[in-house]
């Protein structure tokens, strides 16, 4: 009777019968064997098993009190990634990851260059309805360029419906945030994700592509610093032999490079000196990028900007004597998108300190290439 | 409670009240405090039931409101509390609405007759037992009520599993204790719990044992058989998980309690939790001594009793605190127990239930008797009752006797029912394939 | 004290009155049962008004705990539970009424001129009561009345099988809905018997065919 599993084939499937070993058990005995498995548990559940070496013991883990361990691939809800050196984001908005999104809650426009018009590989705004989105993963799977990615975090619990339409300001993450909750499989893919985001950082005119991420209390001390810059840069541009370099500007330079270079220091000088007053962040602050779009057609803004991206660039290059400096470099960047209540900089020397802000950059960008590759 | 009213009252304070005021105040007191410690004990088992339960299941349970969540059982009478009451339309509202009184009160009303400690009891009846499972017949009609009055399917199915599995099981229920009532000549609860003074044998089957309060029914086989058949009853009656067919939510959504809500689901919740505690009450005290332990019988001895008016109150106060606490720790024993069967077994089906009940539990516990009867005969009946045989025998080779005898009886019967009943199982399963292999 | 108990007793005798006639007047025949049911409480109140406890509670345990609900069950069986559109009241109730006088009348009347309507005086203390305890009624059943006894045994046990026979029958209207369980016995059943009665296939393929709508239907 007791014949090993024994298969059938009836109208509802194929069926698997196992047969038990005490089917000879008459007197109630197997009773008696049920109750002392489950004595055994409720013995054994007074230990902790966190090992999950055996089937006996506790397993739980008490949540609010303790977090529990995710593995790397958990996915939750997506997010954007950008370069935590230069603050520019991985998105080139190529649509794969709204296109592919089951639930379609993915939106996004395609940045565009303010001076000609052309669209460029960067993204102006990122939406994704974290309410409706499944979870799926196919976004992070999809993207060519590893910029929208699984986040571990679940306590997204919200009394207000609106806030779980996430904008790109939410969304953006540091690269160092994902390599830190999944290691290896950032690992996987830094190397191509790296030099893509290279490519297309050449790709992306002024500050179109850098993480906007920015408190209000930040965009005041920004302009506040915009209006230094281009005090600086005015300074520099008439007096083109101005007071030396500061110690860590080591370096032989370029004559041409000379002038702006001196505007540069300057800049990148009272940046630090107003960077080292707020705690340092190893992530930097960003702001807004619409701001910056429409910033950037008044001239005023135009030498303001140049003059930060000289600031900038400054930095980059100081970085390679001193290396504790770097994290501050992107805030001067986030300084470049000053929203529209910057005080206008002084009139009068306006031409000189745009050719200057200008001339810097340029000679800074040449440099940080040179430093990057 | 009379006594020592009367004691503390026209004894010690000397006020001199009459009979009737001091029955009707004690009654007072006795109400209130049964009324109070009825919900009190739902909570508790509400909150323990969940706590064991999980253990078993490898996990914690309810830890979150208060030490170890000890305050869950009081948010989740909040909870209910507020919830909305929501009657059907197509219900029988007046009938929807008795129907949770009618189940509850019965189940409030056995407390009457449960005893805490040594003089103890709320009302000393001289059928106390048979009180207690004639009130716990009556909740049938609660459930049968709310199971119409809903007017729902469900409803209705579960109000009639409920009430056939209740009646069928009372039969096994009743026989089982008869076999106690047999052996102690009484249907007091008080005088049942009286017989099982002793250690490991009654007093009063085999007098000069010494008395430790052990003298309890289990060890006994007739005792034995009795008890394990009452549990099994006592699940049933209590629609605890092996026999909660009533309300299987797997296929019936939740039984008559379905159409329910907001307190009148509480109070389905309160009779259930209620009447499962004062079924392991009953087991303990029937087959386990009550408030019966070493120590207290000892120290009731020294204290106010009828018997012993000279006595000294504290000593009643010391005797009732043992026995209220042997006699919670053997219910609470008991109701881990059930949790216990509940973690264990999955849920009968009803043609299994009613097997079980009617075709073994039955004839096992009506052979029970026969064992109960033999054992009264062997212990107890002389010449005069026609017992012959035993004339001349010592108490204890009498005891002796009627151990061995109904041990034999017992065993036989319940190894030779097993195997009768599974050889029947195996039968009817034979003859309804063959019959559907006929008609297929 | 004497005041306090016949003010009870009329209060459980008009409770008993009103359910009586509540459960021929109501028109659903549920309300019917449960007026019923409250009935037999009030007679259980009564008994132990008297002090006969144990007839109290076997009352209750008996007729409120188990014959209410084998009506209960009983109406669950009938077709017109609401009663809309029965009539109350047969259209010849004059005669009913005249015959049920008459029969009450027959046996009520030697009771009202034979009793003598004064209580008896209570016993002495000390004396058993009469037949209300359990033990008394015990050998009560197996000496005077045992007769009596043994027919009423008699009789439940013919109703039992009844009971047991009319169920049987039943079974030949089995559900035709099969367990798993059951459909995998079965399978092996065949299997079995075409094996050692060895017959064609041909023919067994088409009664494991015939399952099909057996098990779906």
């Amino acid at each position: 009777m007791t014949a090993s599993p024994f298969e059938i084939e009836i109208p509802r499937g194929r069926v698997i019968e196992v047969q038990r070993d005490d089917t000879r058990v008459r007197w109630g005995g197997g009773l008696l064997r049920g109750m002392a498995v489950v004595w055994k548990h409720w013995k054994e559940s007074f230990k902790l098993n966190r090992s999950y070496s055996q089937i006996h013991g506790t397993f739980t883990i008490e949540y609010p009190e303790e977090q529990p361990r995710i593995p790397e691939a958990y996915r939750n809800m997506p997010i954007l990634l950008y370069d935590d050196e230069t603050g520019h984001e991985l998105c080139t908005s190529c649509f794969q990851c709204e296109r592919i999104c089951p639930p379609q809650v993915i939106h996004m426009t395609q940045a565009k260059d303010p001076a000609t018009g052309k669209p460029v590989p960067a993204v102006a705004e990122f939406i994704i309805e974290y309410d409706a989105c499944m979870s799926c993963g196919f976004c992070a799977e999809v993207c060519p360029f590893d910029a929208i990615k699984m986040d571990h975090e679940f306590e997204l619990s919200t009394d207000d419906h609106t806030r779980l339409t996430v904008h790109k300001e939410q969304l953006l993450r540091p690269i160092s945030y994902y390599a830190k909750i999944a290691p290896t499989m950032w690992a996987e893919v830094r190397e191509s994700a790296l030099k893509k985001l290279q490519g297309n950082v050449r790709r992306r005119p002024d500050v179109i592509g850098l993480a906007p991420q920015l408190t209000e209390k930040i965009a005041a001390r920004r302009a506040e610093l915009a209006a230094q810059a281009v005090q600086a840069a005015q300074a520099a541009a008439a007096a083109p032999a101005a007071p030396a370099a500061a110690p860590a500007e080591g370096r032989k330079l370029t004559p041409e490079e000379k002038a702006a270079k001196l505007a540069a220091i300057r800049a990148a000088k009272t940046a630090q000196a107003g960077e080292s007053a707020t705690p340092a962040e190893a992530a930097p602050a960003p702001p807004s990028p619409a701001p910056a779009g429409e910033a950037a057609p008044s001239a005023d803004k135009a030498a303001k900007l140049a003059a930060i991206r000289a600031a900038n660039a400054a930095k980059k290059a100081a970085a390679g004597e001193a290396p504790a400096t770097l994290p501050v470099a992107p805030a001067d960047g986030m300084a470049g998108d000053t929203p529209a209540d910057a005080p206008p900089a002084a009139p009068p020397a306006d031409k000189a300190a745009r050719l200057a802000a200008i001339r810097a950059a340029n000679a800074a960008k040449k440099q940080q290439s040179g430093d990057g590759s | 409670m009379y006594d020592m009213l009367t004691a503390l009252i026209n004894g010690a304070l000397g006020w001199g009240w009459p009979e009737w005021a001091l029955n009707l105040l004690s009654y007072i007191l006795i109400v209130t405090i049964v009324l109070v410690v009825a919900p009190l004990q739902m909570l508790f088992f509400t909150y323990y039931e969940r706590r064991v339960i999980a253990r078993m299941q490898d996990r914690v349970g309810p830890n979150r409101v208060g030490p170890e969540g000890i305050w869950q059982p009081i948010a989740d009478g909040v909870k209910m509390f507020t919830k909305e009451d929501i009657v059907p339309q197509a219900a029988d509202r007046i009938v929807h609405f008795l129907a949770p009184c009618v189940v509850v009160a019965p189940t409030v009303l056995m407390f009457a007759v449960v005893p805490w400690g040594p003089g103890m009891v709320p009302v000393d009846l001289p059928t106390g037992l048979l009180f207690f499972f004639a009130i716990s017949s009556i909740s049938a009609v609660g459930l049968m009520m709310a199971g119409w009055a809903s007017n729902n399917k469900f409803s209705l199915l579960g109000a009639m599993r409920a009430v056939a599995q209740m009646v069928s099981y009372e039969i096994p229920a009743v026989l089982s204790l008869i076999a106690i009532v047999i052996i102690v000549g009484s249907l007091s609860i008080n005088e049942i719990i009286a017989y099982q003074a002793g250690l490991i044998i009654s007093n009063r089957d085999l007098p000069g044992v010494p008395d430790l309060g052990l003298g309890w029914f289990v060890f006994t086989p007739v005792g034995f058989v009795a008890f394990v058949a009452f549990f099994i009853a006592a699940l049933a009656e209590g629609e605890r998980t092996p026999f909660d067919i009533p309300e299987a939510d797997s296929e019936i959504v939740a039984g008559y309690m379905t159409e329910y809500s907001g307190m009148k689901f509480g109070l389905f919740y309160l009779a259930q939790y209620v009447l499962n505690f004062l079924l392991c009450a009953i087991t303990a005290i029937i087959f386990f001594g009550g408030w019966q332990g070493p120590g207290v019988g000892w120290l009731y001895a020294q204290g106010i009793t009828p018997a012993n008016p000279n006595g000294n109150g504290l000593f009643n106060v010391l005797a009732g605190i043992l026995g209220v606490f042997y006699f919670l720790l053997k219910t609470y024993i008991f109701f881990f127990v059930m949790v216990w069967l509940r973690g264990a077994f999955p849920r009968l089906r009803i043609d299994q239930l009613m097997d079980f009940g009617w075709k073994f539990l039955i004839p096992w516990t009506l052979a029970n008797l026969f064992s109960a009867a033999l054992w009264v005969a062997f212990t107890r009946w002389g010449p005069a009752e026609g017992m012959l045989i035993t004339v001349g025998w010592s108490p204890v080779l009498r005891w002796l006797a009627a151990f061995v005898v109904t041990l034999a009886i017992n065993l036989g019967v319940y190894l030779w029912l097993t195997r009768v009943y599974a050889a029947s199982q195996a039968e009817r399963r034979r003859a309804e394939l063959e019959e559907l292999s006929a008609a297929a | 004290m004497e005041v306090v108990v016949q003010m009870v007793f009329g209060l459980i005798a008009l409770f008993i009155l009103v359910a009586a006639a509540m459960v021929v007047s109501v028109r659903n025949v549920i309300h019917s049962a449960l007026w019923l049911i409250a009935c037999f409480f009030g007679v259980g109140a009564l008994y132990l008004l008297l002090e006969a406890e144990f007839l109290a509670v076997v009352q209750v345990l008996v007729y409120v705990g188990a014959v209410s609900v084998l009506i209960l069950f009983a109406i669950m069986l009938t077709r017109q539970i609401s009663g809309e559109g029965v009539r109350q009241l047969t259209s010849r109730w004059p005669v009913v009424l005249v015959v049920t006088v008459l029969l009450f009348a027959t046996v009520m009347t030697p009771t009202l001129i034979n009793q003598q309507w004064n209580v008896p005086p209570a016993p002495p203390l000390g004396t058993p009561e009469p037949i209300a305890g359990p033990a008394e009624l015990g050998r009560g059943f197996v000496n005077e009345f045992l007769i009596q006894f043994q027919v009423v045994g008699v009789l439940l046990t013919v109703a039992l099988i009844g009971a047991i026979v009319i169920a049987f029958e039943e079974r030949a209207r089995r559900r035709k809905v099969l367990t798993l369980a059951e459909e995998l016995e079965l399978k092996r059943l065949r299997e079995r018997t075409t094996q050692t009665e060895t017959p064609e296939p041909v023919e067994a393929e088409p009664v494991a065919r015939e399952t099909r709508p057996a098990s779906e239907g």
